[in-house]
């Protein structure tokens, strides 16, 4: 006869399930703008070219509108939304500034390749109030990447073109291997853009940022494949627990 | 597009080295890679001027001094006598014709038409063509060059709106479809305007008379006609962005003089069209709003002298932008150019204060039963929304990727069956699966609802309690009872009749919209918490697994705990997991029975039986070195 009486099981070792890693990235900078002061507004993925280009000073004759580059549905009476601004549209032609919104989702390219999908995620924000300039611009971009990829990490701004911002800014980030990695796009509101809202921009100006959700995604878990993502392949989910 | 560093240094005195050149470029958002002495810039779409040695050369001017040390011919040139007509002004508002004979056609080129082919490698076509494509190169504006002997009748600049058919200069036949610039000789279209040329009316190595086409396009004209067509023309992708409408004059009279230093001329003569004058844009100096706008402090004489050196215009209080800055339109725009100028990674960063918002809540009705499911072994999975299932209420896709991506789904579990087949191959036992997305319906309007779709099959989880549980509707019934005592769900079960599938498990399956759940989810008290890590991904295996279990049988209970940690730490290259799938305590024979499997995988190869029982016979070993614990069998 054993001494030892104790038979209780062995631990029970339940199998957790997973956030997928895009929505868990999406929610983990949505949390993070609101703690900064961004209100989240949400909207619809199928737009009118109205709210997704026109309001956003991209003209008709820009390429992105081209049918090789956005999904339109219904006969051209809508289309897929192509980026998350037209929900900053919308929420700046309900609520008069000071501002500060953020929205993040699904969003839809005519691309399909190793590199690019169809289908991805973005978190864009806006804030618009009184003497908003690039500085400052500068300043909650530091923040956000800092609180993302640490304190240390180097990050330039270059010059670059949205119809929607004026100054347009790109930022990269220095990897580990000492190359430059396009994390996001920034600028201050184009004036334009706060007029077709029915803001006055000789009072406000406003700033935008636009990060691509895959992209954080990949960088901060090491896939190098972004359809990986996409397989609901069990093996690859459950590591991101 | 490509540029070499010579052909932009040739033009600078200070001669920087192709860093120094190169970090200016980026400093001025001109992207770019250098490979050989080349640089191959990625141009941002508003910056067409850019797309030239001297539309370069005028931003760099803003750091260094540009000698553009281009000639060109400056006598009096007789007048073109051309039977042309413009249908289409609005169009091509601005268009000139410069036709030139020469005596004979060089065999070689010299100076920078050589360097041009050179040093960057190019293919010549004919003498005519080659110094074309030379100027587009050096001064941003594409002309065309037609055999002059060719051209007989009248010539017709129209947007046509019937269908044509066309052949290129590069032999490629196409039909014009919509709405297109062209210009047509005797109702033929001979060229593509903006984008190619026609094989009719096409210089040859023989061309010795050539009718040379300097036109200014409405960008709007031109967008989208090389992709429509599968054209490749550097021609298009200047006139999409802008070219500079004030340029003619200069590259004629470039061209002529390029022509004179490689030959004799015998005849040349000019005729410009200016049908509508090009806009001119003034804007207020205002250094204050500069300083607002990027949040520095410059004064005005720092500011506009900047500007002089990007070649504006400084008038009694306000700025003329040059003709080729056609996206220069507000205090915004001038404002990039300052920042530029700075260097964005030298303005300070000024702190910035958001008022902050009423918290809000992520512990909504979507957020709880997400980690509800996450706590029952549920994982959350995202698919594309476009299938090929033209239900009656499908949003159609007018232009699909292909065929196979024709419509938007009309519910989730179609795409979650797709994934749970494509892990029952992976030889999961095991599948429980959630997505939660915005749906879309075609009706009188678009209508939108938010779903949550569940399935499930196989095995209720992978440890002893739950392992040879099979899912059914009734597990899930009962599971959702916690989270939503009073609401019934109706759960349904997934034919597999039609899938190509050996597995027999039950699929259940439910579809909901979230605004039909209660409010009774907002009192569940979740247990998984998002990770605060975000862990570095292992590439996944496409290599089958093997399984194998080991059953023990343990007198000394102390024991037990011992062998647990043994074989649940036990690791290997290529046991890929281990878990306890059984156990039972025997009252009668006073004796523990503990049973676990283990999964055994290779990264890059299938594993032969062999190599497999060489890891699992050192795991039968080891366990056996426990006193008290025994394998019934062995």
């Amino acid at each position: 006869m054993p001494e030892h009486k104790d038979i209780s099981p062995p631990e029970l070792i339940k199998d957790r399930g997973s956030l997928h890693p895009i929505n868990h990235m999406k929610d983990s900078v949505m949390e993070l703008l609101t703690t900064i002061g961004f209100e989240i507004v949400d909207g619809p993925e199928i737009e009118t070219e109205k709210f997704n280009f026109d309001m956003l000073n991209i003209k008709k004759s820009h390429p992105a509108r081209q049918m090789h580059d956005t999904f339109y549905v219904e006969n051209k009476s809508n289309l897929l939304r192509t980026h998350t601004s037209p929900v900053q549209i919308r929420g700046m032609l309900e609520k008069k500034p000071p501002l500060a919104f953020i929205s993040g989702g699904k969003v839809y390219r005519k691309d399909d390749d190793a590199t690019h999908l169809p289908m991805f995620h973005q978190v864009e924000g806006i804030y618009v109030d009184e003497n908003v300039s690039f500085a400052q611009l500068k300043d909650l971009i530091y923040k956000i990447i800092y609180s993302l990829f640490g304190d240390n990490i180097e990050l330039r701004f270059r010059p670059s073109y949205f119809p929607f911002t004026e100054p347009s800014a790109e930022v990269d980030i220095l990897s580990k291997e000492g190359k430059w990695l396009e994390i996001l796009g920034c600028g201050l509101v184009n004036p334009i853009v706060l007029n077709n809202c029915n803001i006055d921009s000789n009072k406000y100006s406003g700033l935008a940022f636009g990060l691509g959700i895959e992209r954080m995604a990949m960088l901060k878990h090491g896939v190098t494949d972004i359809r990986e993502f996409y397989k609901s392949n069990l093996d690859f989910l459950s590591q991101f627990k | 597009m490509k540029i070499a560093y010579s052909h932009l240094s040739q033009h600078i005195i200070e001669n920087p080295s192709i860093e120094q050149i190169s970090d200016r470029l980026f400093q001025l958002g001109h992207e770019h890679e250098i490979q050989n002495g080349i640089f191959d810039f990625e141009f941002t779409p508003n910056r067409g001027d850019c797309l030239s040695i001297n539309g370069l050369l005028r931003d760099l001017a803003i750091f260094y001094t540009v000698a553009h040390n281009q000639d060109i011919y400056t006598k009096k040139i007789d007048s073109l006598q051309l039977d042309f007509e413009n249908l289409s002004e609005n169009i091509c508002p601005k268009i000139s014709f410069l036709k030139l004979e020469i005596e004979s056609i060089p065999d070689i080129y010299k100076d920078c038409l050589n360097d041009y082919f050179t040093d960057l490698s190019l293919n010549r076509n004919n003498f005519f063509t080659d110094i074309s494509n030379y100027l587009s190169y050096e001064a941003g504006q594409p002309t065309h060059c037609y055999d002059a002997d060719l051209i007989e009748g009248k010539l017709i600049f129209k947007e046509l709106s019937e269908d044509k058919e066309f052949e290129t200069l590069l032999e490629k036949k196409i039909k014009l479809k919509g709405k297109n610039p062209t210009f047509l000789l005797n109702n033929e279209v001979i060229n593509l305007a903006g984008v190619v040329g026609g094989k009719s009316t096409a210089c040859s190595l023989d061309t010795k008379t050539v009718i040379v086409e300097c036109a200014y396009f409405q960008p709007e004209a031109i967008i989208g006609k090389s992709v429509k067509y599968d054209i490749q023309s550097e021609a298009s992708h200047k006139f999409e962005r802008g070219v500079d409408p004030e340029c003619h004059e200069f590259v004629l009279r470039r061209f002529i003089k390029l022509v004179d230093e490689h030959t004799n001329i015998k005849s040349m003569s000019l005729i410009s069209y200016n049908y509508i004058d090009a806009p001119i844009h003034q804007i207020p100096v205002n250094v204050q709003k500069i300083n607002q706008i990027i949040g520095i402090d410059i004064s005005e004489g720092d500011y506009l002298d900047y500007l002089i050196k990007l070649g504006f215009v400084i008038e009694t209080g306000s700025i003329k932008v040059p003709s080729y800055r056609s996206d220069i339109k507000t205090q915004n725009d001038l404002a990039e150019e300052v920042a530029r100028v700075i260097g964005y990674d030298n303005i300070s960063r000024l702190k910035i204060k958001i008022p902050k918002s009423k918290k809000q809540s992520y512990k909504d009705i979507e957020n709880k039963l997400r980690y509800f499911l996450l706590d029952n072994g549920f994982y959350e999975v995202i698919n594309s929304p476009f299938v090929n299932i033209a239900s009656k209420e499908a949003i159609k896709v007018d232009n699909p990727l292909d065929s196979s991506r024709e419509f938007l789904r009309t519910n989730v579990t179609n795409s979650l069956l797709e994934n749970l087949l494509f892990n029952e191959r992976r030889q999961k036992d095991s599948i429980k699966l959630f997505e939660i997305s915005d749906i879309y319906f075609s009706d009188v309007n678009i209508s939108k609802k938010r779903k949550l779709s569940i399935i499930a099959s196989g095995r209720i989880g992978l440890n002893y309690e739950d392992f040879s549980k099979k899912i059914n509707k009734k597990y899930l019934i009962r599971l959702f009872k916690k989270i939503l005592p009073n609401q019934d769900l109706e759960f349904k079960i997934i034919s597999r009749d039609s899938l190509n599938t050996k597995v027999t498990s039950e699929i259940i399956s439910i579809e909901i919209d979230i605004e039909s759940l209660s409010n009774e989810v907002l009192s569940y008290k979740e247990i998984s918490k998002p990770p605060k890590l975000f862990n570095q991904y292992n590439l996944i295996s496409e290599q089958p697994c093997s399984f194998k279990d080991i059953s023990y049988s343990i007198k000394d209970y102390k024991k037990t705990k011992e062998l647990q940690e043994l074989l649940l730490n036990y690791s290997n290259d290529i046991l890929k997991n281990v878990f306890i799938f059984d156990y039972f305590y025997n009252e009668n024979k006073e004796e523990i029975k503990i049973g676990f499997r283990f999964t055994f995988q290779n990264k890059n190869i299938t594993l032969t039986s062999a190599e497999i029982d060489v890891v699992y016979n050192d795991i039968i070993k080891i366990s056996l070195g426990i006193e008290g614990v025994t394998i019934p069998g062995i």
